[in-house]
């Protein structure tokens, strides 16, 4: 777990080009956000700015780096070695979440440092829950992102092109840049609850009910107990579907399935 | 069979269908062999004969659809655990490793998956890379080193957790000569000193001749003949007839007509309006047969030589047919 935590780390502090994507896009976005909000007199928004763009950063992880890593593994032939190795392959996916999360920290310190420089947005949070809520959405995010993996793999490139469709209404309905859920919600309530599935929106409230003492669509406790149960049962459903796909592989030759 | 005391590797009836949209393709079909401990085993075929099936059963990535294999001792079917401790494999075709961290970093990745110490893993990343000439170019990063460095860092990871047992296909495959030599040298040497078994999956004549202590012959997923390599040649009989024919005919079917003559295969020179043609014969009197059925026909036959046998010929004198006809043949 461990080794592929610095592998992780390794490989995103090892392309310079790399590093400047990664930090510049969650900049941008919440910089762009947050100069919208300020012109529009919409001030108080402005902390949801800088916040989804910290978050922007861990989803685009989530999405990339975790979600279709192993589908490249398998592609480049390294899926094979974990499989005839010792080693288990939650535990691996264990390890390139903790990497992807320590390796993506110095993003999220610098949008939040440059949102604070330059727009001083008011805070009032309650340390101990923002840092509870950041774990647990964090957890959360990368077991969901653990779950994708297997789904990824199952499907190959068909399902990974699912990820360019659904990035950004994800980060829409999800809440990254504004309430999408409660009472400061543009969305129809039914909306809500669907989205509600997504553990990115439950964090997003979490964190804002914790930093900002926004409102909140349901109250901190119940986002933090329902982000505990979907990290729990991401990491189950995804240690479990790994194993089958593994036995799947092992008995039809293939773990790929056609979606046509 | 086996000439070591100790098997690493028992296969007894092995075999491996998969559905296809055709019906049922077989790719294994009740091979039975034995590996004894320090020796390397050629698995050698035309592609599409089941090497690569069988090099993935013994590693656990697929399962048999009857028979029993095991390694070790270990059964690879319910086992795959404990197989997995004692086991390590490679691919000539693999990439393997991350392209943005150094080839010494990959290394010691990959020891941590067998649970290494960091302190062993060091040492051992340091002796392979000695002996595979790559000390170097450690510190580079992968998408940095050369096709022939990229492969000996991969051989160096398939020997970097201690294994018993080591599975390689075609692992020389798209290297230059000397690349190939020096990981044939190193994959002696494991084998010779540290008592590793090697099997080896491979269209690579020269290769199993080079470093194979026993060969299986394998054809549509079935052992057609086993020895060493110096065995299966002595089979033959008889050197191989070379001959060198103007026009290149257009079909060689005059030749199967002769007595004696259990296969050939043909490349065409164009520019020179030449093909040479290997004929494998039983005697002296089917030589001297082919060469006269090749000049009835209308040829003229420019030159012939006797030469030695190779396994390619052991192979069509077995099959009738060269390994490129033989792809030629399973492809259509």
């Amino acid at each position: 777990m461990k080794a592929r935590a610095l592998v992780r780390l390794w490989s995103i502090f090892g392309e310079p080009l790399w590093i400047v994507v990664s930090i510049g896009f969650p900049v941008l976005s919440s910089l762009a956000l947050s100069l919208l909000y300020y012109s529009i007199g919409a001030g108080n928004y402005i902390g949801f700015a800088v916040l989804g763009g910290v978050m922007v950063a861990f989803w685009g992880n989530v999405l990339w780096s975790m979600a279709s890593q192993f589908n490249w593994d398998k592609q480049e032939g390294l899926f094979e070695i974990y499989l005839t190795s010792p080693a288990s392959i939650t535990a691996i996916l264990v390890g390139m979440s903790v990497g992807g999360i320590v390796g993506t920290v110095p993003t999220a310190v610098i949008v939040t440092a440059i949102g604070w420089v330059l727009f001083h947005p008011a805070v009032a949070a309650s340390w101990g829950a923002v840092a509870i809520t950041f774990a647990l959405t964090l957890a959360s995010l990368y077991a969901l992102g653990m779950t994708l993996s297997s789904l990824y793999l199952v499907y190959g490139r068909e399902a990974e092109s699912m990820n360019e469709v659904l990035q950004e209404p994800v980060s829409m309905v999800s809440g990254l840049y504004f309430p999408s859920v409660g009472s400061l919600s543009p969305f129809p309530f039914a909306l809500q609850i669907v989205v509600s599935l997504i553990p990115l929106t439950l964090g997003m409230d979490a964190l804002r009910q914790s930093l900002f003492s926004s409102p909140g669509f349901v109250s901190l406790w119940v986002d933090l107990g329902a982000l505990a149960v979907m990290a729990v049962a991401f990491l189950a459903i995804a240690a479990f579907s790994l194993k089958a796909l593994e036995m799947k592989g092992r008995r039809d030759g293939t773990i790929s399935v056609r979606i046509r | 069979m086996t000439r070591e005391s100790t098997r690493s590797v028992e296969v007894s009836g092995l075999k491996r269908e998969f559905k296809s949209k055709s019906g049922p393709v077989v790719a294994l079909d009740g091979v039975s062999l034995d590996v004894g401990e320090g020796e390397i085993f050629g698995v050698l075929g035309p592609n599409g004969a089941g090497k690569t099936t069988m090099i993935r059963i013994l590693s656990t990535l697929l399962l048999p659809t009857g028979g029993a294999a095991k390694v070790m001792g270990f059964d690879v079917e319910h086992e795959p655990e404990k197989v997995r401790r004692v086991i390590n494999m490679a691919s000539g075709a693999e990439k393997a490793g991350y392209d943005f961290i150094s080839a010494k970093r990959n290394l010691w990745f990959f020891s941590q998956l067998y649970g290494m110490p960091s302190a062993l893993a060091e040492k051992r990343i340091t002796e392979l890379s000695e002996t595979l000439g790559l000390t170097k170019y450690l510190d580079r990063k992968f998408y940095a080193l050369s096709t022939g460095y990229r492969q000996r860092a991969t051989i160096a990871r398939a020997f970097i957790n201690d294994p018993k047992v080591v599975f390689l296909d075609e692992p020389t495959i798209g290297l230059d000569v000397m690349t190939a030599r020096s990981i044939r040298d190193f994959l002696r040497s494991e084998a010779s000193k540290n008592g590793r078994t090697i099997m080896l999956a491979t269209h690579n004549m020269a290769e199993v001749e080079a470093i194979c202590d026993r060969v299986a012959i394998i054809d549509k997923g079935k052992i057609i003949a086993a020895g060493t390599p110096e065995e299966l040649k002595r089979r033959l009989g008889a050197p191989a007839l070379v001959m060198e024919v103007s026009p290149p005919p257009k079909d060689l079917e005059m030749l199967r007509l002769v007595a004696g003559v259990k296969g050939f295969t043909s490349s065409a020179d164009d520019e020179r309006e030449l093909s040479t043609i290997q004929v494998v014969v039983e005697s002296d009197a089917a030589s001297k047969g082919a060469l006269d059925a090749m000049t009835a026909s209308g040829h003229k036959v420019v030159a012939s030589w006797r030469k030695e046998a190779t396994l390619e010929e052991v192979f069509v004198a077995l099959v009738g047919s060269g390994f490129k006809e033989r792809e030629e043949e399973v492809g259509s």
